[in-house]
């Protein structure tokens, strides 16, 4: 018979312990993050899809074309191409791709660089349908960005 | 004669846009007080704070195609959702919210609600059968075998209630309880030292009369996807949704005419009907804090508790009572 | 109400409140056969519960007609919330699959007999009821609660001792039939 009155009491008791916890929570303040008003500040280490670097004189990218993050990448998911214009000695990157479809983020391509010529970018709300938009264009990215 | 033409269509109108509202907005209050409680924000995008929502809610669900599944009772897989909207609606009917604020002053309104309750439940017996869905046939046995459980102290409460009172009518049972919170029947220790347990228990069942959590057991997602409901979309989900809503509302009107006093207030102060209303929103509010504070309970704890507490308990309040009025 | 009822032979409009209570009181009557022939001729018993329960509403409209609120209210409460719900439970725990009930085959005399036996029944009533002169008698006391209480409890205890002991008998069979399924 105690048995039954310790559950009946037991039960209650702890039933109102709930309660006054969710009573305390309710008055709490809010602690989500209200995500497309409020965005959260980018952890300083925190692995995007890779972006060239602006040199900050010239304005141009400070990729020389050498081609180690190509190789280096070990799903080839990196393309180059530089051309010499007439009259200069070094070569000017005309295009860079960028396959994310197949980047692991390694980061690679980052150590590979002797020139400090590529970085992971903050860049985290992708969507898309559609593979192609996963091919980005880098440089034309970088000229965007101004 | 023209006022008796006039006075129920007014009261028609008044009290489906009640319970309209209710309905539409408890679904917003749930999710906001599900979110402060779980210190989230709740519907934030909708309108200011989220205030629009129910009206988007309703209009998707009205815009919705009505699927019926095949396999399913057809007749009866339509009136269902229908018969658990129309109980919670016409109990509406007899609640007075003021001493001249009622709809129809039935003198046996405390067993009209209990009556129109039942065809709530066999609404759910039909819906979770005619969908044809093993899910929910077991969530309409469970739901009315607990409904069944849980009327027996919820009547026995109620007879207390109509001893000490010696009326049937809602009316006359708060008209009782005015003046000041120590009339009030929760209060009523002259009648029974254990009137606040009887509250308590009263409450309790209304909780499981309602199917809500902790008592949600015809709705368990875990076990049985959406219960009854499993199989209903568009407007036959949403007209579920509303009654359950409404039966919560009727669950605390009917509580507050009976233990609180009904439009009495607590000090005499600003009699009106908006002291109806200040306590049925703060039991509604319990009740959705009671939902996002419990856990689900298992069936047979369920009934275990109906069976082996609440009615001994409420069969002892019961002589109690009857006791405390025979001798003094 | 009771005018109300008294005047609905004076053949008045459907928009008065006689009208109107007319109208209802033919509703609650076409509830009561509705529901009793879904109930006899569906195929699926779930629906043959469901007429039930809908006769049932209707005869709890015959006794708000007939003015005894108290006794329409038990019966909602009791025949609609209780005895169809329980037969309901009783058919779930029986029959897995619903469709026609396999096995006894019935005779073909069974359809005409059941019929003119009902057929029988409905014309002896009718002539029964036709043929009686109905008196209306001034009604004694009233059919509110407290009245039902005092009678049952002084010249009708009888009534009420009887369904104690039903009451028991029933408890009593419940448990005998509960407690053989355990060991």
């Amino acid at each position: 018979m105690s048995a039954y009155w310790n559950d009946v009491f037991g039960g209650a008791k702890s039933l109102a312990i709930g309660l006054s916890i969710t009573a305390r929570e309710f008055f709490k303040p809010v602690i989500t993050m209200q995500y497309p008003w409020e965005v959260p500040e980018i952890p300083e280490r925190y692995r995007g899809h890779i972006e060239l670097v602006k040199n900050e004189k010239t304005g141009k990218p400070k990729c020389i074309c050498c081609g180690m993050c190509m190789r280096s990448c070990p799903s080839g998911c990196i393309s180059l191409v530089g051309k010499k214009p007439e009259g200069e000695k070094k070569k000017v990157l005309t295009k860079y791709e960028l396959d994310f479809t197949k980047c692991s983020l390694c980061g690679s391509c980052i150590e590979s660089c002797n020139f400090g010529a590529i970085r992971f970018s903050k860049d985290y709300n992708l969507a898309s349908t559609r593979k192609e938009d996963y091919v980005f264009d880098l440089l034309k990215r970088l000229e965007e960005q101004g | 004669m023209d006022t008796s033409i006039w006075r129920p269509i007014i009261y028609l109108v008044c009290f489906m846009a009640f319970a309209g509202l209710n309905a539409a907005y408890l679904g917003w209050c749930e999710r906001k007080g599900a979110g402060r409680i779980q210190r989230r924000t709740g519907p934030m995008e909708v309108g200011f704070h989220g205030l629009l929502q129910p009206l988007a809610d309703g209009l998707k669900l009205m815009t919705k195609q009505l699927l019926v599944p095949e396999g399913v009772d057809q007749i009866l897989f339509r009136i269902a959702p229908i018969l658990a909207m129309i109980p919670a609606l016409t109990s509406m009917v007899v609640i007075p919210f003021s001493d001249n604020i009622q709809g129809r002053a039935v003198e046996l309104s405390v067993l009209m609600l209990f009556a129109l309750a039942s065809i709530g439940m066999i609404a759910i017996l039909i819906g979770g059968w005619a969908s044809a869905n093993k899910y929910a046939v077991i969530s309409a046995a469970r739901a009315v075998s607990q409904n069944l459980a849980y009327e027996i102290p919820m009547l026995l409460t109620v007879i207390t209630i109509v001893m000490i009172t010696g009326s049937m009518n809602l009316q006359d049972i708060a008209m009782d309880q005015q003046g000041g919170f120590w009339h009030w029947n929760i209060f009523r220790f002259d009648k029974s030292i254990f009137m606040p347990v009887s509250f308590l228990i009263f409450f309790i069942c209304s909780v499981a009369e309602t199917n809500r959590a902790p008592f949600d057991m015809a709705e368990a997602e875990s076990e049985l996807i959406a219960g009854f409901m499993t199989e209903y979309g568009s407007m036959g989900f949403g007209l579920f949704m509303m009654g359950e809503y409404l039966n919560i509302v009727v669950g605390a009107c009917l509580t507050t005419i009976l233990f609180l006093g009904g439009w009495s207030c607590p000090f005499g102060l600003f009699p009106g009907v908006w002291w109806f209303l200040i306590k049925i929103y703060i039991l509604i509010f319990t009740f959705i804090w009671v939902r996002w504070t419990y856990p689900r309970t298992q069936v047979y704890k369920l009934l275990n508790l109906s069976w082996k507490i609440l009615i001994p308990f409420s069969m002892v309040n019961l002589l109690v009572t009857a006791a405390f009025i025979k001798v003094f | 109400m009771q005018e109300f009822i008294c005047q609905t032979s004076a053949n008045p409009s459907l928009f008065s409140a006689e009208g109107f209570v007319g109208l209802i009181f033919l509703v609650t009557i076409g509830l009561i056969v509705a529901g009793a022939l879904v109930a006899t001729c569906a195929r699926r018993l779930v629906r043959s519960v469901a007429g039930l329960a809908l006769c049932f509403t209707g005869v709890a409209g015959m006794y708000y007609f007939l003015l005894a609120p108290f006794v329409a209210m038990m019966q909602m409460l009791i025949y609609v919330g209780a005895v169809a719900i329980l037969i309901a439970f009783a058919i779930m725990m029986a029959t897995p699959e619903e469709g026609d009930l396999p096995g006894r085959r019935i005779s073909a005399l069974a359809g005409p007999l059941g019929f003119a036996t009902g057929a029988l029944l409905f014309a002896a009533l009718t002539v029964l009821a036709i043929r009686t002169p109905w008196q209306v008698f001034p009604r004694e006391g009233s059919a509110d609660m407290k009245h039902i209480g005092t009678v049952l409890l002084t010249s009708h205890s009888m009534v009420f001792e009887l369904i104690s002991i039903v009451l028991l008998i029933a408890i009593i069979g419940a448990l005998v039939l509960a407690r053989r399924g355990r060991n």
